[in-house]
């Protein structure tokens, strides 16, 4: 199952300025597995100590808000994108 | 009419939407990069009132970005509000225009906030805008989130009992130096005037009624690696504690005197909620030899040799020369008192 995960632009430090890239995984949580396996230090800006996603990070498969999926266990097939979607806090004041 | 010809051509707005834009109060939370483009569309559009709320002052590493300011209003050492407000009211005086030299707390957000028909977000922080978030949702008033970094920004519109809320979306903020701030990220106008024009659109279309064009989603762009992702927000999270349970936690902190830290300015701001007004003469007179005075209606500045202090009417100061909240602190007591 090769997926797309389209990196925002605060994490591309850490897959070396790549906006897009493709791992594989049957679920979510596997698929941030694989990322962390290719681009350390990923996984814990998405998930916190417990293993939980963090609350000011959002993880969207096709569009669709992995809370209202099945979160980490969110099923992945072939071809599905996957954006990841962090707060922004700068007004530029 | 004939300022508002075009606009009014424009089958979306017409003449309905005109007049519900002239009878239309709207609040503006922070009057920087994103606020300066968002109050000068809505005052060109011929909203009816604009009350700007901003604690700041204007500085020339502003004017690179925030388009309503100038050298004059630096010379001047004008708060950003009455700088904006003043360039505002000569670009379209039908329109009320009405500064508020303030920072927004929980002590003040009802106040400024309640009876609104929509809320902008030009703030540069979670904090406030979780702040209001819950004023806002308490008061059923609509808001625009908007923010901007760097190259990218995001920004989506807020219905209280119909889309999902800040806390729905976001329910924590970053910790901080988790994600890159403005003084390590740095911004571009462009990202800025996009995502606030974006967010001036849905501020629009709440205004004039235009409920069912809202952008319902979570619009995240970027204007150097383009990008531009429209992520549907969908439903609000059913456990939410500010818009579903109605628990505002934010606006129910109500403390007292505070500290925060202005981002990469070097710079700790001080706020006495509920206290009078200062007179700023007296406080001058006071300060006489005790440094360098310097003060106008709307501020004074009184400059010591390792720190500089701005104190505002509303007892608020700005310390200058430390970024930690204690040595503020301690300044802020010597030489305003707490």
């Amino acid at each position: 199952m090769s997926v797309r995960v389209r990196i925002p632009t605060p994490l591309r430090t850490l897959t070396a300025g790549a906006a897009e890239v493709n791992v594989d995984g049957s679920s979510l949580g596997e698929a941030i597995a694989r990322l962390e396996t290719q681009y350390p230090g990923i996984e814990q800006r998405l998930k916190d100590e417990n293993g939980e996603l963090r609350r000011f990070v959002n993880l969207y498969v096709n569009g669709e808000d992995v809370r209202f999926l099945q979160g980490l266990d969110t099923a992945l097939k072939t071809g599905d994108e996957v954006s990841i979607v962090p707060a922004v806090a700068g007004g530029a004041a | 009419m004939e300022r508002y010809a075009r606009q009014v051509r424009f089958p979306g707005i017409g003449e309905a939407g005109q007049e519900r834009l002239a009878a239309a109060r709207a609040v503006l939370v922070g009057c920087g990069a994103l606020g300066t483009v968002l109050a000068n569309v809505l005052v060109r559009a011929g909203l009816g009132t604009l009350i700007i709320v901003d604690r700041d002052f204007v500085e020339r590493s502003n004017l690179q970005r925030q388009v309503l300011f100038d050298e004059d209003d630096i010379a001047r050492d004008l708060p950003k509000a009455v700088a904006a407000a003043e360039k505002l009211q000569r670009i379209n005086p039908e329109v009320a225009v009405r500064p508020v030299v303030a920072d927004l707390n929980a002590a003040n957000a009802e106040a400024l906030l309640a009876g609104a028909d929509v809320v902008l977000d030009g703030t540069d922080n979670f904090e406030t805008r979780y702040l209001m978030n819950d004023a806002c949702l308490k008061h059923g008033v609509p808001w625009v989130y908007a923010a901007a970094i760097g190259a990218y920004g995001a920004t989506f519109p807020i219905v209280p009992g119909e889309t999902p809320c800040l806390r729905c979306v976001f329910a924590e903020s970053p910790a901080p130096g988790t994600l890159p701030t403005c003084d390590t990220a740095g911004v571009i106008a462009p990202a800025v005037g996009v995502v606030s024009n974006l967010a001036a659109a849905e501020a629009l279309k709440l205004l004039v009624r235009a409920q069912d064009k809202l952008n319902r989603a979570l619009v995240w762009l970027d204007v150097w690696e383009n990008t531009y992702q429209r992520l549907e927000l969908g439903a609000p999270t059913p456990d939410c504690p500010a818009c579903q349970q109605g628990r505002y936690d934010y606006l129910d902190a109500r403390v007292g005197s505070y500290t925060l830290e202005l981002c990469g300015r070097d710079t700790v701001q001080v706020v006495v909620p509920g206290r009078p007004p200062l007179a700023l003469d007296e406080l001058a007179a006071r300060l006489d030899g005790v440094g360098t005075v310097t003060h106008n209606a709307s501020l004074l500045r009184l400059r010591l040799p390792e720190h500089e202090i701005v104190v505002f009417p509303d007892a608020r100061a700005l310390v200058k020369g430390t970024t930690d909240p204690a040595v503020a602190r301690a300044l802020y007591s010597r030489y305003v008192g707490l």
